[in-house]
């Protein structure tokens, strides 16, 4: 049965490659297409999921056994994120009825197709490669507004991205020149042992750098603000929500096959802590709604980073219960930001224009911030007991006092959404029913969430379980054929 | 001065500074170039210097081309033997895929570059930067 | 005073990068995976280029990504730049008649050896990708020679999408046979001989025509923008 989550990469693929021709005949249905086929790959997790089960599995792709060719590892945590980002990408898709370039699903479709490729495949230079499927996807998709000022944007989000490629090409170069292999599991079985040096650790901060483009990490994320604020809505909610959450996957993957080291763990949380309180001392000073999300997001990144560095199942947990959060949350609050695009002083009196938006604008940006008994409070304090379980206590007097900072600027926010004063009139900003939609979906799945708090937080702990454990993942994929030439190095 | 003479003799040291060369040329154009075009050549010397990093990857000492020539050779084990000289086929299909990634990126970034070229007939980059925050800013208060 | 912190820069990285790279002494990496590949390569393939085995067997769905980025960014620089089939363009002239009529006599030669290398992939070195390249450069040396001669995007679209989604229904055909996708099928026949190597042959051509098609879209793309 799990044989059949290949398709998940292969059929967009299929799809963006005839879409261009069967347009012509399709017409204003092509759009549905996309749709219809996020559908089927929901119902082909859905159906996996159960299959799974307890024990992680592995498809062979090709048929060859696993150091030769290339792996898909399916495990709960993959799976999660991947029916997430469907979920995620069926309530951006862009189905308008009207006036789309067919392109533009073909663009969303390869993506997709990345972000598949990239939470599955278990092979370093095969997630080199979609990453760059992901990362090309989104260059033209940013671009897509066509304004001057979208393609300064994509091009210095490319060059740094880029950047960042060649950098992990590097450092999958290096790897290989010392270990003849791209296997994850292969190398999860050299890699700590073996190169546990200074070529290692190069190697180590090289992937992390170039993955960490993406996932929005301190010193390479300066392209986070300029692109979210002048790309399109749903693609900015895609980038910010989905994609950056994929990339902390493959640094979370990395740190605990290929590089459990304290020194690297260490490396991380100076980098995660650097950028939570650049992003939200930025954010505190951002002068639209949209840099101030955008800000955020970057603070929010470095939580995830910071809890996964923690290295134990309990910091795990904690990341990925934080990533799914605001992997389900940052695009809802983009959509409803992209309404209010104009500077945070002419938002005074949002609430009496339009309550609805401005409701759950506010009951989501409380979640962001940690409040009780919302979801984001739960993840939140999942990090702060993994962090005093590993007695970094300077790490969580930051993180408390980052959040204050947040506390700081959000609630000057819904002070002004909430002024008495009434918005001018040709200024006025009202949103309708039928956008919100999308909103209120992953609002509601949020808070539904709430409800089953218990039982969520039993299967996070089993994934956490799942996913830090190397020895399952190692003999998942290599089966019987274990220890390869390892006496050679 | 004989072990220097050993080393610049060494085809070894010659690839590993050509390719740290290209690095370095291609990161200072990136980083410290005012000129977008020259950013585009950059990149694509620090993807040659990287390639040629990996594709050094898989040479062996005294190893063939990783190409069975003996077609009339049906003997399993000559084929076998032949094959166990070769060099490391993996780096080279590899480095094939990275060439092409690359080529797909740079088109995409100098077709961006004319887009930008012809929306404000400049290319220096500090230039475009401002005239990125100030569109983002005259957006921001006009709308209306 | 920046150019010295540029200098001293990119003098501290080349020394970092020195340190880093010099160890990876030539003709010494360990081969793990390689050994194994060159052992089975020609019992699970029957190519007699084991690079073309890694490429389209062991590695195959990196082949199938490479492709997506190829198209991918074909289809963003089209949007990006507006591509628009123009029937005639008057601005650029001709090149001149002998390098017009040379184009003319390079171009069949060009194509048979686009062929010959897309065809021969898996026996000698060449393939999908450089046979590609060869026919993007056929075509788009008729648009230098030539600017009435445009590439005309509603049919190197058609061929894009044909050939891709041959490359891809190749994959799913062996799915559906044996449940595991790009595997190698059909007989793999003689070894060194035209039609062996089973599917990869195949594969290749989907690959070549895909890369072409992209290629020349691209190129013209880039070539055509409206003045």
């Amino acid at each position: 049965m799990q044989d059949s989550l290949i398709l998940l990469v292969v059929l967009p693929l299929l799809l963006a490659f005839l879409l261009p021709v069967i347009a012509r005949y399709l017409g204003n249905l092509s759009g549905l297409t996309g749709s219809l086929l996020l559908l089927f790959n929901i119902l082909l997790l859905a159906n996996a999921w159960n299959s799974v089960g307890y024990s992680p599995k592995v498809i062979l792709l090709g048929g060859f056994a696993a150091p030769l060719g290339i792996v898909f590892y399916i495990d709960k945590l993959n799976m999660l994120f991947a029916i997430l980002t469907t979920i995620i990408a069926l309530l951006l898709w862009p189905c308008r009825t009207h006036n789309t370039d067919v392109r533009e699903y073909v663009l969303w479709l390869l993506l997709l197709a990345g972000c598949y490729g990239v939470i599955l495949s278990g092979d370093l230079f095969n997630i080199y490669v979609f990453y760059e499927l992901l990362a090309v996807a989104s260059y033209g998709l940013v671009t897509l507004p066509a304004t001057g000022a979208s393609y300064i944007a994509g091009f210095r989000y490319l060059m740094i991205s880029a950047l960042g490629s060649a950098f992990a090409l590097l450092g999958i170069a290096l790897i290989y020149s010392f270990t003849g292999s791209v296997n994850i599991a292969h190398l999860a079985q050299i890699i700590p042992d073996h190169l546990h040096h200074i070529w290692g650790y190069s190697a180590a901060l090289l992937l992390i750098i170039g993955f960490g483009v993406k996932a929005e990490l301190f010193p390479v994320n300066f392209w986070v603000a300029e692109v979210y604020s002048h790309a399109d809505k749903r693609v900015t909610a895609l980038l910010a929500g989905v994609v950056s959450k994929i990339a902390v996957l493959i640094i979370l993957r990395f740190i605990i096959l290929l590089f459990p080291w304290q020194d690297i763990f260490n490396f991380l949380l100076l980098l995660g802590i650097i950028g939570v309180i650049v992003g939200e001392f930025a954010a505190f000073y951002a002068q639209d709604l949209l840099r101030l999300l955008a800000f955020s997001s970057i603070a929010q990144s470095g939580l995830v980073i910071i809890a996964f560095a923690c290295a134990t199942e309990a910091g795990i947990m904690a990341g990925i219960a934080l990533a799914i959060h605001h992997l389900l949350l940052k695009p809802a609050l983009f959509l409803l930001a992209s309404h209010c695009d104009r500077s945070i002083n002419d938002l005074a009196g949002l609430a009496k224009s339009s309550p609805w938006a401005s409701a759950l604008f506010v009951i989501l940006a409380l979640s962001l911030l940690g409040v009780p008994p919302l979801p984001g409070f739960w993840a939140k304090l999942l990090l702060l007991q993994s962090l005093m379980a590993e007695q970094y206590l300077l790490l969580l007097v930051l993180v408390l006092l980052a959040t204050i900072v947040e506390a700081a600027y959000l609630f000057r926010l819904f002070m002004l959404f909430y002024q008495r004063q009434e918005m001018p009139e040709q200024k006025r900003i009202t949103i309708q029913g039928q956008e919100l939609y999308p909103v209120i979906t992953l609002s509601g799945i949020l808070l539904l969430g709430l409800f089953f708090l218990p039982l969520f937080m039993d299967s996070l702990r089993e994934i956490a379980m799942q996913t830090s454990n190397i020895e399952a993942y190692i003999n998942t994929v290599l089966g019987k054929v274990q220890h390869i030439g390892e006496g050679n190095i | 001065m004989m072990i220097w003479d050993d080393i610049f003799l060494e085809v070894d040291f010659w690839i590993n500074i050509v390719s740290i060369a290209l690095i370095v040329i291609g990161i200072y154009g990136i980083v410290f170039s005012q000129h977008l075009l020259r950013m585009v050549f950059g990149l694509g010397l620090l993807e040659a210097g990287v390639n040629i990093l990996l594709v050094k990857a898989g040479y062996q000492k005294e190893a063939i081309a990783p190409i069975v020539t003996q077609a009339s050779d049906t003997m399993m084990s000559n084929i076998l033997a032949a094959t166990a000289q070769m060099v490391d086929p993996v780096p080279q299909a590899m480095v094939l895929t990275a060439i092409v990634i690359a080529a797909g990126v740079q088109a995409l970034a100098l077709s961006l570059v004319i887009r930008i070229y012809k929306k404000y007939g400049t290319l220096d980059s500090h230039v475009l930067f401002l005239a990125m925050e100030r569109d983002r800013h005259l957006s921001l208060n006009q709308k209306d | 005073m920046q150019r010295w912190t540029t200098i001293l820069f990119l003098t501290g990285l080349s020394i970092v990068l020195f340190a880093i790279i010099t160890p990876l002494v030539l003709g010494q990496s360990p081969m793990l995976v390689g050994k194994l590949i060159n052992a089975s390569a020609v019992n699970d393939t029957g190519a007699a280029n084991l690079v073309t085995a890694v490429v389209l067997a062991y590695r195959g769905l990196d082949t199938l990504g490479e492709l997506a980025i190829l198209f991918t960014a074909a289809t963003a620089i089209g949007i990006i730049l507006g591509t628009t089939d123009k029937t005639q363009t008057t601005s650029s002239p001709t090149a001149g008649f002998i390098v017009a009529t040379a184009a003319k006599v390079l171009f069949p030669l060009l194509l048979v050896f686009a062929l010959y290398i897309i065809l021969h992939g898996h026996l000698t070195p060449g393939g999908g990708f450089q046979g590609g390249a060869v026919l993007a450069a056929a075509f788009f040396l008729l648009t230098l020679a030539d600017s009435g001669n445009n590439i005309k995007h509603k049919v190197t679209q058609v061929i894009e999408a044909l050939a891709g989604t041959a490359f891809i229904v190749l994959g799913l055909v062996s799915f559906a046979l044996q449940g595991v996708f790009l595997q190698p099928w059909l007989d793999k026949g003689e070894l060194g001989s035209l039609f062996s190597a089973g599917s990869l042959p195949l594969l290749y051509l989907a690959l070549g025509l895909k890369v072409g098609a992209e290629l020349a879209n691209l190129l013209s793309s880039l070539a055509n923008v409206e003045k």
